[in-house]
């Protein structure tokens, strides 16, 4: 029993509290370089076409490390 | 005719900012429920052509991706009849298939032109995506199942994000080359490469916004897609009545100014 306690936060696991904070963290730092890269943006001589590129490139990391995730924990579902 | 006409005018440009890109989909959408059957029956033809694509392909990947990439890059020129639909829901008139393959018969060479040169980019790219997930992938990849295993559900930070990020610098141009160019080679005679120009510049006016609208067109093609493809048959015709809005915002395309040609006379 206390080993269980131990083991558990809040009813959740480490390795579901790491894999929460890997999640969340990287996507929030994603979205901090997305604010330096418009920043930047708007402060060097990148020009609009080089500001779009930086945000698609950028835009799409994002959504494919969370699309992978989403993959990823569907097929553990599964 | 002309309380129709009163009734569904489409609304004219405005300015560009990071909420035009849903303006474009909520218009879109309206041109969809108000003609909905040339729209339907386009997306139903993409995704009918799709599945036959992932059935042919199924157990040879780069073939499936090569197949499916080009398929999604050249998906937006057989849409074109669309942009028709939506310039004549513009000035209250709907049109049918009839009209809208008659569009096709006319045989506007730039129209085919610029598909082939688009069908380019798309083969660029699978070459290039199979060049880096074979060097960089740990296990030969011959099946779909084998890049799910291999390159999706890896565990570490790696080849699956280097892989969306190519893809995403390779998109770029593309997107920038063909966003407002599509529409303006229905709606106009401009050569292509003035079409293209014409896009270019207005993806450099407006860079936020059409990131933005670059990532909702990937996001509901993304969603379109693990329907089966079932979501395409009404994603594609409504991203495509929206590329019509969004050329007429980056345009500052009038509707008066541009008289829609009359319905030709039936045989």
């Amino acid at each position: 029993m206390p080993d269980a306690m131990q083991a558990t936060l809040f009813g959740y696991t480490e390795g579901q509290i790491a894999q929460f904070g890997l999640t969340f963290g990287v996507g929030a730092f994603i979205l901090y370089m997305l604010f330096i890269v418009l920043n930047l943006a708007l402060e060097s001589k990148a020009g609009k076409f080089g500001t779009f590129i930086l945000f698609l490139v950028l835009s799409f990391g994002m959504l494919g490390f969370m699309a992978k995730n989403i993959i990823q924990w569907v097929l553990d579902l599964g | 005719m002309n309380h129709h006409a009163d009734t569904f005018v489409t609304p004219e440009p405005l300015p560009i900012n990071l909420v035009s890109p849903l303006r474009w989909l909520a218009l879109g959408w309206a041109d969809l429920r108000r003609n909905p059957v040339p729209g339907l029956l386009h997306g139903l033809a993409l995704s009918v052509f799709g599945w036959l694509l992932l059935w042919a392909a199924r157990d040879q990947f780069w073939l499936l991706a090569g197949a499916f990439s080009g398929f999604l890059i050249v998906a937006p020129v057989l849409a074109t009849g669309l942009y028709h639909v939506s310039r004549s829901c513009g000035v209250g008139r709907c049109v049918g298939m009839r009209e809208v393959l008659q569009l096709w018969a006319s045989g506007d060479g730039r129209m085919v032109r610029f598909g082939l040169l688009l069908a380019l980019a798309g083969t660029g790219w699978v070459i290039t995506s199979a060049a880096l997930v074979t060097l960089l992938s740990p296990e030969p990849i011959h099946r779909p199942i084998d890049f799910l295993r291999h390159v999706v559900l890896a565990r570490e930070l790696g080849l699956f994000e280097y892989w969306v990020l190519l893809g995403a610098v390779l998109a770029a141009p593309v997107f920038a080359s063909s966003v407002v160019a599509m529409p303006m080679l229905v709606d106009t005679s401009v050569p292509v490469n003035m079409a293209v120009a014409a896009s270019w510049s207005a993806v450099a006016e407006n860079p936020l916004p059409m990131a933005l609208w670059a990532l909702l067109i990937a996001v509901l093609v993304g969603l379109g897609m693990i329907t089966g493809l079932l979501g395409l048959i009404v994603l594609l015709p409504l991203l495509a009545h929206a590329s019509w809005h969004a050329y007429c915002d980056l345009t500052r395309r009038k509707t008066t100014d541009h008289p829609v040609p009359a319905p030709p006379a039936h045989a």
